[in-house]
């Protein structure tokens, strides 16, 4: 066990160079995104470098022992601290052109602490240490929202407080662990889910899915989608909070706690990823902002991620992780795309867009890629990851997980038909007859995540293996046995659905009158789902909203009935009897000599009295 | 030979200033005076490097070759309070600087300021009981001097009540001496402290009666609301900072605790008076609005405090309250020469009047804060740890009421003092307040170097036990340990 302080280095170099692109000033601003880009190239190289190497541990005395300071990068953590140093190198590049101002400044130092702290939540071997850099994240998340526009804080509030109630979940999760295991370290062995352990894999699973982005606590993403710059979406929720978040939720599966296919708890979490899967879907297929639409569909793929790890079974496990790794690609890359489209025409309304494929090619292949592969389509990588998921999913014997991720095949596709056809293709809008493409630094990343999308999945064997090596070190499964045979039923139910999709799509399109913006409003407008979906516009299913309408209520009760009541108590009983001592011992001091010598005496006496009696 | 500076040096300057107020009205008194005070500083802290930490000095006075009858003596107990009348004294001096600019007749303040400042001196360094009382008086009369300095007709009352009790006070504190006399046959500390079961203990009660209006202990308080009220502020900062210290606290404990030996009666006495100090002074200062007034009732609560403390007859109890004297001094001053500043920048001390002072003085407002939170007991400032363990001694002894009536009237002071904060200081500017402007620099000098060093007392308070507040605590222990040896087991 060697004790590596550059382990160290991961976390401090983002921050400390985050502090130093803060304090550098507005005029220096090319001198700042280079530092920027710079200290996350040197990121990857580091970890690059590291790859290879055995597992490395860094410990170090913390606080005179009370707490131990421990890092671990073994293979996963490595694999993810490259990924997440990929994608800030990218956003960074991105934001150089994006974001201009003061707004670039603040954007680049949350960015590369954001990079810091969640290396440092990765790297973690302690509950406490893991705890920390979990929490410290949501200050950034903060911050990024409130970039956004005066009117934005509010949607960073409402982050800010789902966010961390979910943190807050998985800090009582964590006690309830060290209550179990005695001990913040990492466990050699996991524990079985019983008992106690029941509620604090419950906690643990919600602080988990929440930070990643799944129902119920999701409500922030779509307003963020508005509110905030386009970078950060496609940074935090992006990419950057799958990451995390599916690691420590794969952590927590396997090795905090043992997670048995088919048990209760396995089919508790296939039950919310399929319910993330379908909800947030449909939610997607109706939006006409493609910012929104997009962020819907984050969530959605979410609950891809959860119901492959949920499975319990190797294919699951490997897919959902593979699946969590194109996401962050793809999704990322999809936000690059809108926010390079808003960037040149200063929108992001369905409505208003149209046939830009012309002006901006490059721009739209690379939307069209990432589209192609969200839904799933071979040879891409999103395929890929879909069908081991499906594979998984079927094995535990329940077919209502592989429908619902069916559904959700079917109503991404039909979505993405939409925001492509409503973006790049059809008919001009003459406001945007002088948009022209983008410069290199917004291409580039997108360019480089849909080449990807390409590569992972015409040779998907690559990072398959990494995922299978590094994963085994964490859950102990044996990944040699899946085998992915491609032309099998499954896949031909996969690409049925895909195949309605297009045909949905076409069908709203002609019926609406050739606006492909409208595609979706058959689905829209059928009965009950109509009704549901206004209630949902009308955010009556959003939790934070109506907790917040609790609160006011409950606030209100308390005030009435307990604030006032207490008041009127303190003011007669205190206030009124210190006021009659007041003015009692007041009325003694009149400012006559003689009667302070006559108190003086009557005091001696009493004293005296005092003295000699006793 | 050397601790004899402590009371010649300002008694010469004292006496040279009338007649340099000839030549200079303003800059030679500020620079003499202040001269002087710095020196008293700069002696008592070469003073404590070079005493060893344990045991009393004394110094005959030689004149011209034959040894007087008088001496000096230096114990621990001496030292802390040397060190804490030269320092607030400085403080004092260099705050009246700018500030007796309103009052006139500079040379004759600090001629009056020096000799309070030499007669303390003598008061801790002397080894003889009438000696104490001749220095008592010295000091009680240049302190009825300063108070009617001020320009109104409150000050002359003032004064003149002051005068009137204590005079009373004194002929206590004289029929006490004179009962020991007759009874031992001497007035030497060292000596009566050996023969101590002769000393009547209506003497006690005389020395009670006239030590505690010298403190301010109830009932023997009634002169200090009236006399602050219309002296210039540098008067309150001295005496409740100085003078009742010495005094009051310092004369009596040494008296009870060297000379006639601790008894529970006396801890008794001490403790029911100080606790009943405690309530009057925080219950009065709640119903007061002007600012000296209430600072005079918190004075008083305070001293109640270091009584409680040193009465309870615990070595904890005596750490406490002899830290409460120490921090008491340096946040009291620190509070009244703010209300002093209050007074010259605006003409009057009644808090009503006054508003929204706070945008215009924050020098002013942030120090008062900060010697609001030392009085109320907040930490890390000072306050919190002379009043913690004044309430850990008392809970040591289980004397669970009274530790709670001790954080009861901590809440109390904190909540007269922030009323006071907020109503001067804070809220919207009135228009008296208009022309009110930032204080001088030497004003501001003085309450800045204070307020730090309330935070500085609180950040190292540990040190400034170990080394100031123990010694000296350990000599009133010493005299506990030899008066239980005399009393109860009959040795000497």
């Amino acid at each position: 066990m060697s004790n590596d302080s550059i382990l160290l280095l991961p976390i401090i170099l983002p921050v400390v160079l985050g502090i130093i692109c803060f304090c550098i000033p507005e005029r220096f601003f090319k001198l700042r995104n280079f530092l920027a880009l710079l200290s996350n190239f040197v990121l990857i190289l580091i970890i690059s470098g590291l790859w290879h190497s055995k597992t490395i541990y860094y410990v170090s005395d913390w606080f005179m022992s009370t707490a131990i300071f421990s890092l671990k990068a073994d293979g996963f953590s490595k694999f993810i601290l490259l990924w997440i140093s990929i994608f800030s190198f990218l956003i960074t590049l991105y934001a150089w052109s994006k974001m201009t101002g003061s707004k670039s400044r603040q954007f680049i130092t949350y960015l590369l602490i954001t990079c810091g702290f969640a290396c440092g939540a990765v790297l973690a071997n302690t509950l406490l240490v893991l705890l920390f850099f979990w929490e410290a994240l949501l200050v950034t998340l903060y911050l990024f929202i409130v970039l956004g526009g005066e009117n934005s804080y509010r949607t960073a509030l409402k982050a800010f407080v789902l966010v961390g109630f979910c943190d807050f979940c998985f800090i009582l999760g964590a006690a309830i662990y060290w209550k179990i295991t005695g001990s913040f370290d990492f466990p050699a062995k996991p524990v079985q889910i019983e008992g106690l352990a029941i509620l604090s894999f419950v906690m643990m699973i919600i602080g988990v899915t929440g930070k990643a982005g799944a129902l119920p606590f999701h409500t922030w993403i779509p307003d963020a989608a508005i509110d905030a710059p386009v970078s950060f979406m496609a940074f935090l929720p992006g990419a950057l909070e799958k990451l995390i978040g599916i690691y420590l939720l794969t952590r927590v599966c396997f090795q905090f706690f043992h997670l048995i296919p088919g048990s209760g708890s396995s089919i508790g979490l296939m039950t919310l990823g399929s319910l993330t899967i379908v909800i947030a879907v449909s939610m997607a297929l109706i939006q006409k902002d493609v910012k929104r639409l997009l962020s819907y569909h984050a969530i959605s793929q979410v609950g891809y991620m959860i119901v492959g790890i949920g499975t319990g079974i190797p294919a699951g496990i490997a897919g959902g992780i593979f699946h969590m790794l194109n996401n962050a690609i793809y999704k990322s890359a999809l936000f690059l795309g809108a926010g390079s489209v808003e960037h040149r025409t200063g929108t992001t309304d369905l409505k208003s867009l149209g046939g830009l494929y012309s002006q901006m090619p490059l721009t739209g292949l690379c939307f069209v890629i990432c589209a192609a592969a969200i839904s799933g389509i071979w040879p891409l990588n999103g395929f890929v990851s879909k069908e081991m998921i499906i594979h998984g999913s079927l094995e535990t014997g329940y077919r209502i997980f592989a429908i619902a991720c069916w559904i959700g095949a079917i109503l991404t596709f039909a979505s993405f038909l939409k925001a492509s056809h409503a973006m790049f293709f059809g008919e001009k809008n003459n406001k945007f007859s002088n948009v022209k493409e983008n410069n290199f630094s917004i291409v580039f990343p997108m360019g480089v995540l849909a080449l990807l999308c390409i590569v992972f999945g015409l040779f998907s064997r690559i990072p398959l293996n990494a995922i299978s090596n590094s994963v085994a070190v964490v859950s102990g499964h044996d990944f040699s046995t899946h085998a992915l045979n491609l032309f099998n039923p499954v896949s031909g139910v996969t690409i049925l659905c895909l195949i309605f999709a297009f045909l949905l799509h076409r069908y709203g399109y002609l019926k609406s009158g050739k606006k492909a913006y409208l595609a979706s409003e058959v689905v829209h407008r059928l009965p009950v789902i109509n009704t549901l979906y206004n209630l949902a516009e009308r955010k009556i299913f959003d939790i934070y909203e109506q907790g917040i309408r609790f609160i006011r209520v409950f606030s209100i009760a308390l005030y009435y009935g307990f604030d006032r009541s207490a008041d009127w108590l303190y003011e007669r009983l205190v206030v009124e009897s210190g006021v009659k001592a007041i003015n009692a011992l007041r009325s003694i001091h009149r400012g006559f000599v003689s009667g302070y010598v006559a108190w003086i005496f009557a005091g001696i006496i009493i004293i005296i009295i005092f003295t000699f009696a006793f | 030979m050397f601790l004899f500076i402590f009371i010649a040096v300002p008694l010469v300057v004292a006496g040279f200033l009338p007649l340099v107020s000839r030549v200079s009205k303003k800059f030679l008194p500020d620079f003499l005076a202040n001269l002087c005070l710095v020196i008293l500083v700069a002696a008592s802290i070469t003073t404590f490097k070079l005493w060893p930490g344990a045991g009393s000095f004394s110094h005959k006075i030689f004149w011209f070759g034959d040894s007087l009858n008088i001496s000096v003596v230096l114990d621990g107990l001496s030292l802390l309070m040397i060190f804490i009348i030269s320092s607030i004294s400085l403080a004092v001096g260099l705050f009246s600087i700018d500030y007796m600019d309103k009052y006139g007749s500079r040379a004759i303040y600090y001629a009056m300021f020096l000799v309070l400042v030499a007669a303390t001196n003598g008061i801790v360094l002397t080894s003889d009981l009438f000696t104490m009382y001749i220095f008592i008086e010295a000091a009680g009369l240049a302190s009825y001097g300063l108070v009617s300095l001020g320009k109104t007709r409150d000050s002359t009352e003032g004064a003149f009540k002051y005068l009137i009790l204590s005079a009373v006070a004194s002929s206590f504190i004289l029929l006490g001496i004179a009962l020991i006399f007759l009874t031992t046959g001497t007035t030497n500390i060292k000596e009566i402290a050996s023969v101590s079961r002769l000393v009547p203990k209506l003497s006690v009660i005389l020395f009670l009666a006239g030590f505690g209006l010298k403190s301010g202990l109830v009932p023997f308080h009634f002169w200090m609301p009236d006399a602050y009220t219309g002296a210039p502020a540098v008067l309150p900062a001295l005496s409740s900072g100085v003078f009742v210290k010495v005094a009051g606290v310092y004369a009596m404990s040494r008296v009870f605790f060297n000379v006639i030996g601790f008894s529970y009666n006396i801890s008794s006495l001490l403790v029911y008076l100080g606790i009943i100090s405690i309530l009057v002074g925080a219950l009065l200062a709640l119903g007061q609005t002007r600012l000296k007034r209430l600072l005079a009732y918190s004075s008083i609560s305070q001293v109640g405090y270091i009584f409680l403390g040193i009465g309870t007859g615990t070595p904890l109890g005596i750490i406490g309250g002899l830290l409460h004297l120490f921090y008491h001094s340096i946040f009291k001053s620190l509070l009244f020469l703010n209300a002093g500043a209050v007074e010259y920048a605006t003409q009057t001390d009644e808090s009503t009047e006054l508003g929204g002072l706070g945008a215009k003085m924050p020098f002013t407002s942030t120090t008062n804060v900060i010697g609001l939170l030392s009085a109320a007991g907040v930490p890390p400032l000072n306050g919190f740890w002379s009043k913690l363990i004044i309430v850990i001694a008392l809970i040591q002894i289980k004397m669970y009421f009274y530790a709670f009536i001790a954080i009861f009237a901590s809440v109390l002071t904190l909540w007269y003092l922030l009323l006071i904060q907020r109503r001067v200081f804070f809220g919207k500017l009135k228009e008296q307040c208009e022309n009110a402007g930032e204080i001088p620099f030497w004003m501001n000098l003085s309450l800045v170097g204070l307020a730090l060093a309330c935070f500085w007392t609180g950040v190292v308070f540990a040190p400034v036990i170990l080394k100031w507040i123990l010694p000296a605590a350990n000599v009133l222990v010493e005299g506990i340990r030899s008066s239980i040896n005399t009393f109860i087991i009959g040795g000497s």
